[in-house]
């Protein structure tokens, strides 16, 4: 938000034309947002894509476009370390990306034939949501073993996850599977409209619907959305929506600070980042939503 | 090591190579198109005035393409940074292919056949099919 003021500032002082300026601004934001978004298992893209979209003078379909393709190349870059270190379980990403890459292809199709406005609002009160429901988002998993349900058992949604931090081990499989699919597609969708990652809504449907350990669920997530985005970025390739001048900066920014993010994810305490992440999409979501309703052009 | 797990570790190892090389690539071909080395179909001093429209007027203004109508364009630096790009999107692929023959050697047959839904659909995706392209 910062670097979004500053490229605000250099604007009204009449100096938009310097395209390398925007440039900077925006690898800089990228990889501040690339840092905290693995830890607090947000996608980066449901950061990104308001501020960005809010602060900077790029089209919401541009914005949109290069918002895929920044939580999909930060999750990339992150994907190897979470699966080496068990933080992430392929097994259990496998059939929810399923879902979720079909709908969020859908999804890109569906909020690139919207009006500018509508997007605008839709995504702010959407940031804005999801602010509020990562605030009241609490880890269940803490409340002991469940039961695998039969799709679950089916699929074998189970494992063991070790957290390195409270030195504990803990075996899980998932409950409310058929729930976790259709949650996925929701969230698959939405993500495809807005461009972003949807890893705000991943980690609480992995972890208080489906009862998968949370940090696991945060890992998962970040595995989930490489998965999915990857659908969703063809779209926006394919329509010409997605320009290198914005999306490279963005890529690199973001490849840069999210393999630090997955460095500390083991040892930094979520609660903390989480209160950040929040505050700052209280912000960017009230200015998007501002801005859609022609309030705060 | 389970056999879930060598399969992640085998997961691990194709997403690092591919995310690595298309990385590389990228960056590659952004320092090309930015430093001015290639020549780019849409100058970086226009994009100023450009990048505040929606797409299809700016596709409208500029004359590029939609569609795989950009590959035509490869030699331009910005739409060689496109083409890097869209091997990012093309790296979970890789990984989903690359585990398939170990997952048919488990016959672990659901697993094998979710991943190789999931391929078709992001093949499905990247061909443009049904990206509602005009």
């Amino acid at each position: 938000m910062f670097f979004g003021y500053v490229a605000s500032a250099l604007a009204s002082d009449g100096t938009a034309h310097a395209w390398w300026t925007w440039l900077l601004a925006l690898f800089a934001v990228s990889f501040a947002i690339g840092i905290i978004a693995v830890i607090a298992g947000v996608g980066g893209g449901v950061l990104f894509v308001p501020i960005v979209g809010s602060f900077f003078p790029f089209h919401l379909d541009f914005v949109r476009g290069a918002g895929l393709l920044f939580a999909l190349a930060g999750t990339l870059a992150a994907g190897p370390m979470l699966l080496r270190n068990r933080m992430a379980s392929l097994r259990l990403a496998v059939p929810l990306a399923l879902a979720g890459s079909i709908a969020s292809f859908a999804g890109a199709v569906v909020g690139l034939s919207l009006r500018t406005d509508i997007v605008q609002v839709a995504l702010g009160a959407t940031v804005i949501a999801i602010a509020v429901l990562i605030w009241r988002t609490k880890d269940a998993s803490a409340a002991g073993i469940v039961e695998s349900d039969a799709l679950g058992a089916m699929l074998r949604l189970r494992g063991k996850f070790e957290d390195p931090v409270e030195g504990v081990a803990i075996d899980w499989r998932t409950r409310r599977t058929l729930g976790g699919f259709a949650a996925f597609a929701g969230i698959g969708f939405l993500g495809g409209v807005f461009g972003l990652g949807a890893g705000f809504a991943n980690v609480p449907a992995l972890n208080l619907l489906m009862a998968a350990p949370l940090k696991l669920a945060v890992g998962t997530s970040g595995l989930i959305i490489s998965i999915v985005n990857s659908s969703a970025a063809w779209v926006y390739i394919h329509r010409g929506a997605l320009l290198p001048a914005l999306a490279v900066p963005a890529i690199l920014g973001v490849m840069l600070g999210s393999r630090i993010g997955a460095r500390l994810l083991a040892r930094t305490p979520t609660a903390v980042v989480r209160r950040l992440v929040i505050a700052v999409m209280l912000v960017a979501g009230t200015r998007a939503l501002l801005r859609g309703l022609g309030v705060w052009p | 090591m389970t056999p879930d797990e060598a399969l992640q570790e085998a997961y691990a190892r194709w997403l690092d190579a591919g995310t690595r090389l298309a990385f590389a690539a990228t960056l590659l071909a952004f320092l090309l198109y930015a430093g001015g080395v290639v020549p780019s179909f849409v100058p970086l001093e226009a994009l100023p005035d450009l990048w505040g429209l929606p797409v299809d007027q700016y596709l409208e203004r500029t004359g590029a393409p939609a569609g795989w109508g950009w590959l035509h364009l490869i030699v331009f630096s910005d739409y060689a940074s496109l083409a890097c790009i869209a091997l990012i999107g093309l790296v979970t692929v890789l990984c989903y292919l690359a585990i398939l023959p170990t997952l048919l050697r488990l016959g672990d047959r659901l697993q094998v056949s979710l991943v190789i839904a999931q391929a078709v659909v992001l093949l499905l995706a990247a061909s443009g099919v049904l990206a509602g392209v005009h």
